[in-house]
């Protein structure tokens, strides 16, 4: 440890090594994502896949406190010139963090005894699971490429704009449908998680490129959409 | 700027900084006799040559720049090892001011200051307590300056000689342009004896400010990732040698303490795993003062410079190596930073008391 101060070169890339733990993150993420959501929509067992998810979850909370430990050692270090990425990097950490705890909720959900796979809207919960796992792949190559390009960001920025918006006209029409409670509730609950998944990822994004994008601060007083 | 250039420029202000300590030696000695020994009469008690190294250190805020001082005037014969070591002493405490001072930026936010305010003053703890221990001790016995002494013959040779230090002569030129210059101005006796000293002092003050800040901005990102290495995976000796390790490279504990109190503000580092990075620092800060003294020609000022590496590493031995005694300054630490988010002022007033108003008050009374 004492020889740590001693190898390498003196002038080692701030913020790589952040960004790439950043993305391993991301992708233990997906990988809780894509078992939660599956045991949800299909008839398998959830205590097949809950000691998975919940040990992904743990590894993404630790490596969030090791990272934000770091950027706090680099500030105290360095002082304050590189502040704005670092309170960025501490958000991004954040949001990725929430995608973690997001899918452990869906895991809760068929602890709890709810089970998506016999409902009307399988097929579509199943190929929405798709497209929203795909986000999480776009997002992590987004966050590793130093030149994203503006085109890029707004492409990604208006899918996922497009599919949080079809989220929550999902839940609002649970909200007030016919149909039993036991039915939509869970779907409303789900549809929920889902929403501020696809935002939290859209943050992670937008923080990557801009660490204080204009997104969290919405005005007419509506709320930051990936909390 | 780019590394290598960087790094010439460091080593060309340590040469600036020995032409310093030379300098001051020199200005001591064109001072007369009487002069000299009216200068350092305050020394003669070691409570006040305690409060006197507090003081120095307070107003110039680094025990590297204060220690190369005591050093450079021991090396004139005018001051002895036996007044410089309680000043060397006296330094430790005082550089602890800075850290205190850092801490004092949290004040805000109870629960950060406590950990920011505790992890400032283990430092102040740690030396109070080494100084209680340690000066007596020294009166007693001269067991320190002995020991220094010891090493010292063992290097360079009596102390009744004189040291032929090839860095001495390296410098001689530039301290010979000193006096010229002061002499062209037409000053003489005491006052270009005062004046040469002054122009030491500043260089010396001047060079170490500049090395320091090169230092940092060469091992920034060695020290950031040294620290991530201790953080995930450290214990306490490993805290130790990194806190000497930075402060070699960074010339000032200051700095290696300072970097410690926003970590532990926010949680990052906890107090116990803090405070053996600060006694790693107070060891490594010593490595100026032994810098020094290669400018010096006198084998004395080697012996103050081994004084204060062998007060550190005493230091720690007791008050850490120890396990009775390594929670000492840790719980002592802990109550005052209680105590002074219970009451905020009092953090502030113990600032003033401990590092003015008491080695002001010890020189006066004492001197």
């Amino acid at each position: 440890m004492v020889l740590a101060f001693f190898k390498g070169s003196s002038s080692d890339g701030d913020f790589e090594h952040i960004v790439t733990r950043s993305i391993s993150m991301l992708a233990d993420a997906r990988h809780s994502f894509d078992l939660a959501t599956l045991v949800l929509l299909t008839e398998a067992d959830p205590a097949s896949v809950a000691e998975d998810i919940r040990d992904t979850d743990q590894r993404i909370n630790e490596a969030e406190q090791d990272l934000r430990s770091e950027l706090i050692v680099h500030v105290s270090v360095k002082g304050g010139a590189d502040i704005g990425s670092v309170l960025g990097f501490t958000l991004l950490l954040k949001k990725i963090e929430r995608i973690g705890d997001q899918a452990k909720n869906i895991l809760e959900l068929s602890e709890a005894g709810v089970q998506l796979s016999g409902t009307p809207e399988a097929e579509d919960l199943l190929a929405g699971r798709q497209v929203l796992s795909a986000l999480f792949a776009e997002a992590g190559e987004l966050l590793g490429d130093q030149d994203t390009s503006d085109e890029a960001l707004a492409d990604y920025g208006a899918r996922v704009d497009a599919l949080t918006t079809e989220h929550q006209a999902k839940i609002d029409g649970f909200m007030t449908s016919e149909r039993p409670g036991k039915e939509v509730v869970p779907l409303a609950i789900y549809y929920r998680y889902l929403r501020r998944t696809a935002a939290n990822l859209l943050g992670v994004v937008r923080t990557s490129a801009e660490p204080f994008p204009h997104a969290d601060y919405l005005e007419d007083g509506a709320v930051d959409t990936d909390d | 700027m780019r590394g290598p250039v960087r790094s010439a420029l460091v080593f060309a202000l340590i040469y600036v900084f020995l032409v310093g300590v030379s300098s001051l030696e020199a200005g001591i000695k064109i001072m007369g006799q009487d002069t000299q020994e009216s200068l350092f009469s305050a020394a003669g008690n070691p409570l006040a040559a305690l409060c006197i190294g507090i003081l120095g250190t307070v107003l110039v805020q680094s025990s590297s720049a204060s220690t190369s001082v005591i050093v450079g005037l021991v090396a004139t014969g005018a001051l002895g090892v036996d007044d410089a070591v309680p000043m060397v002493m006296g330094a430790n405490i005082g550089t602890t001011v800075t850290n205190t001072l850092v801490s004092l930026g949290h004040i805000r936010q109870s629960s950060e200051f406590r950990r920011a305010f505790a992890a400032a003053t283990v430092h102040d703890f740690f030396n109070v307590l080494a100084v209680a221990i340690l000066l007596p001790l020294e009166l007693l016995t001269g067991a320190i300056s002995s020991t220094a002494e010891w090493i010292s013959e063992k290097l360079v040779g009596s102390a009744e000689i004189e040291w032929n230090s090839p860095i001495k002569k390296w410098v001689k030129e530039p301290v010979g342009w000193i006096k010229d210059f002061w002499d062209t101005v037409g000053t003489s006796g005491n006052v270009q004896g005062g004046l040469v000293v002054v122009s030491g002092l500043a260089i010396i003050l001047i060079a170490l400010a500049f090395i320091t800040r090169n230092m940092r901005h060469l091992v920034a990102d060695r020290v950031e990732r040294s620290i991530n290495a201790m953080l995930s995976r450290g214990g306490g000796t490993v805290a130790l040698l990194l806190g000497l390790v930075i402060t070699v490279a960074v010339q000032s504990s200051s700095i290696t303490t300072s970097i410690l109190i926003p970590l532990a503000g926010a949680g990052v580092i906890a107090l116990k795993n803090a405070y053996p990075v600060t006694l790693g620092a107070n060891v490594g800060t010593t490595i100026t003062a032994l810098l020094a003294s290669l400018a010096a020609s006198s084998p004395a000022s080697l012996t103050v410079a081994l004084a204060h590496t062998t007060f550190n590493v005493l230091g720690i031995f007791l008050l850490y190596v120890l396990p009775f005694a390594r929670n000492v300054p840790i719980r002592g630490a802990e109550r005052l930073a209680d105590l002074a988010v219970e009451r905020r002022s009092m953090a502030v007033a113990y600032v003033a008391v401990v590092f003015i108003v008491l080695p002001l008050i010890g020189v006066v009374a004492l001197g």
